[in-house]
């Protein structure tokens, strides 16, 4: 955990000073904002980094005002489960590139419900089925937000 | 002046008009619930339907839509921990903990009463300030609203950490989040900045992808490695009595709601604000009323407090908002600039006039803030007990619709596939701040007021040079800033001093 948070700092202090460096070449107007946030944040990360890496920080800390994770799963298992859902959540992305929202709607509902959530056949295709009815009512029909089609489409000229 | 008021509350219950504040209301509750679409994109869908209306009705109409969203949207926040509205974003803070807890009807049940509470504040403030504002408004020139947005940040990253150390995290999520606000074309001169070649950075990052990404996808995750309902094994809190408790809870800690409220209408009045800043202002209040490190290290872990707070800020802050729009023709939020068209559209021109020709329609506007949200409240608290069944529905089953929530959500801000891969990102980089205890609430922040800061900042170095920084409000409020930084260490330092006395 603690390698972990020390790469998440060193990303965040990378992430920072390119912005910095960036920023110093354009005019004083564009970088008047930019650098004056810049430049105490990567000053903030480098000592929050040298805390972590002279053991200063305290351990255990809880940060105040924000959630934390289960820590009931075994972490092998949180670890493989945390991956399986990101593993989704790109699937879905891509679908939605791929196909377009209205076709990965149902698609993805019905294989979630099916592959990772082990329900019944008849249950899976019901909620599909409705989860459809109530994405084209609501979304399209009502709200009449206009959905991209898929890549996949307008490759194949549909 | 008493005849306008009563005159005001006819106006609204009028058949015709009160039909359209219910139309109204039902839209908003809607709209509240969906994650992404904003009461603010509602408004503007709504506003060609105006024209054959009479103003009493189009304000009932309007209104009636626009204070329900933001009680509404604290509903999807507390079940799913996703932000049905951008200004419902802190409620899932301690909301969704509670209903990790298996208390989600208590939060709900606070979360609507205290955004009644608000609303009836808001309205009151309304009706009240309306003549004695403009001073108020005047003095605050770009300076002093750069420094009060400041002091925004400045509230919620000092309490970022229950120790000193945390507070580093705290400050340097803040930065990052207005660093990132930076993203895209700089106003005054149109140079584009970290645009990384992309088109669609242009414009920034929208704030819905953003925040969707930051809240939704790490609470998902958690909610997947778990592999059980929202409020996990635990067994059923009698839902009824819980949204009875939450309700209870709102009164007993009725002056923090008092408060939250009246930093909601203060914030509301301040053009530019809005309320993304008003709800967090509130939580660090809440936050703040925190007797000790170890009660403040409660916040973020299901802390009524830290519901109730948001919930009321965020619902006064309406009747705030209104107070410049209606007085000066000043709108207080993107909200309100669109409800200023609608004024248009009747012919009715904001100003003095609202005060003296128009004040009945003025005073009919605080009824339908008030109306609305009592039956809302009201209709709301009937089906509460059903809703919080949600949290016990197995995590398998109400995934897939929730990420649905989220990612629909999300398209809505430009429709584009980039939104998703957004939400991604920040997704990702919300779950290892998480993960490695950086804050999220001062990033949110940052980000949401970065655009408002350096435009301030701008005028203000361009109107006054460095001067700015010696006008008397902006070193009060500086004064008043270190007090808020400091806040946290006196604390400590009181609560040492006083333990080997109880020793």
């Amino acid at each position: 955990m603690r390698k972990g948070n020390l790469i998440f700092c060193i990303f965040l202090i990378a992430v920072s000073a390119y912005a910095v460096l960036t920023a110093t070449g354009w005019s004083f107007k564009t970088k008047l904002f930019p650098l004056a946030v810049g430049i105490p944040l990567v000053t903030l990360l480098v000592i929050q980094l040298l805390l972590m890496i002279g053991g200063k920080e305290e351990t255990g800390e809880s940060g105040a005002m924000d959630i934390d994770f289960t820590v009931d799963v075994p972490s092998e298992v949180a670890r493989q489960r945390v991956f399986g859902m990101f593993g989704w959540i790109v699937g879905f992305i891509a679908s939605v590139y791929l196909l377009g929202f209205p076709l990965t709607v149902p698609l993805f509902i019905f294989l979630y419900l099916k592959f990772q959530s082990n329900i019944g056949w008849l249950t899976t295709i019901a909620i599909t089925m409705v989860t459809w009815g109530c994405f084209y009512l609501l979304f399209q029909s009502l709200v009449h937000i206009q959905f991209e089609s898929g890549a996949l489409q307008t490759w194949l000229g549909m | 002046m008493f005849d306008a008021f009563i005159e005001g509350l006819i106006l609204v219950l009028q058949w015709k008009a009160f039909s359209l504040m219910l139309v109204g209301m039902a839209l908003g509750f809607c709209v509240g619930l969906l994650p992404g679409i904003g009461g603010a994109a509602t408004l503007a869908l709504m506003i060609p339907f105006i024209f054959k209306m009479s103003p009493a009705e189009a304000f009932a109409f309007l209104l009636g839509m626009h204070s329900v969203a933001a009680t509404t949207g604290d509903i999807t926040s507390v079940l799913f921990g996703v932000p049905g509205e951008a200004i419902s974003a802190a409620t899932v803070v301690d909301g969704y903990p509670m209903a990790k807890k298996g208390e989600a009807g208590r939060a709900l049940g606070a979360a609507l009463m205290s955004s009644l509470l608000g609303a009836l504040i808001g309205a009151v403030a309304l009706a009240l300030a309306v003549p004695i504002v403009r001073p108020l408004v005047l003095t605050f020139g770009s300076p002093e609203l750069f420094m009060l947005s400041l002091i925004g940040i400045s509230c919620i990253t000092s309490l970022s950490g229950t120790t000193t150390r945390g507070q580093i995290k705290g400050f340097a999520m803040g930065l990052l989040g207005l660093l990132i606000s930076t993203i895209g074309q700089e106003r005054q001169s149109g140079s584009l900045r970290f645009d990384l070649g992309m088109m669609y950075l242009w414009d920034g990052l929208d704030f819905v992808p953003v925040l969707v990404g930051i809240f939704a996808i790490p609470e998902i995750i958690d909610l997947a490695v778990r592999g059980t309902s929202i409020a996990g094994d635990r067994p059923p809190e009698n839902l009824s009595s819980g949204v009875m408790e939450g309700v209870k809870d709102t009164f007993r800690h009725f002056w923090l709601v008092f408060r939250c409220s009246i930093i909601g209408v203060f914030v509301g009045i301040m053009p530019g604000a809005g309320g993304g800043v008003a709800q967090w202002m509130a939580y660090a209040h809440a936050v703040q009323s925190a007797t000790d490190s170890k009660e403040r290290g409660g916040f973020g872990k299901g802390d009524i407090r830290g519901v109730l707070g948001p919930g009321a800020a965020n619902n006064s802050k309406e009747g705030g908002e209104l107070i410049p729009t209606v007085a000066f023709g000043v709108p207080g939020s993107g909200a309100m600039a669109i409800l200023l068209s609608g004024f248009l559209i009747m012919g009715i021109m904001p100003g003095p006039e609202m005060l003296t020709k128009h004040l009945s329609l003025t005073f009919s506007m605080v009824w339908t803030l008030a109306i609305a949200n009592v039956i809302t409240v009201i209709l709301s608290l009937a089906v509460l007990d059903q809703l919080a069944k949600l949290t016990y529905v197995r995590g398998g089953l109400i995934i897939p619709f929730i990420l649905l929530l989220v990612f629909v959500g999300s398209y809505t801000a430009n429709g584009q596939i980039a939104d998703l891969i957004v939400t991604l990102i920040f997704g990702v980089l919300s779950y290892f701040m998480v993960l490695f205890g950086w804050p999220r609430p001062p990033f949110v922040l940052g980000f949401v007021l970065g655009k408002v800061i350096e435009t301030y900042l701008f005028i203000s170095m361009t109107r006054y040079g460095f001067s700015w920084l010696s006008h008397p409000i902006v070193v009060a409020l500086m004064i008043l800033m270190a007090i808020v930084i400091a806040y946290p260490y006196i604390q400590q330092r009181r609560q040492r001093s006083r333990e080997p006395i109880h020793a």
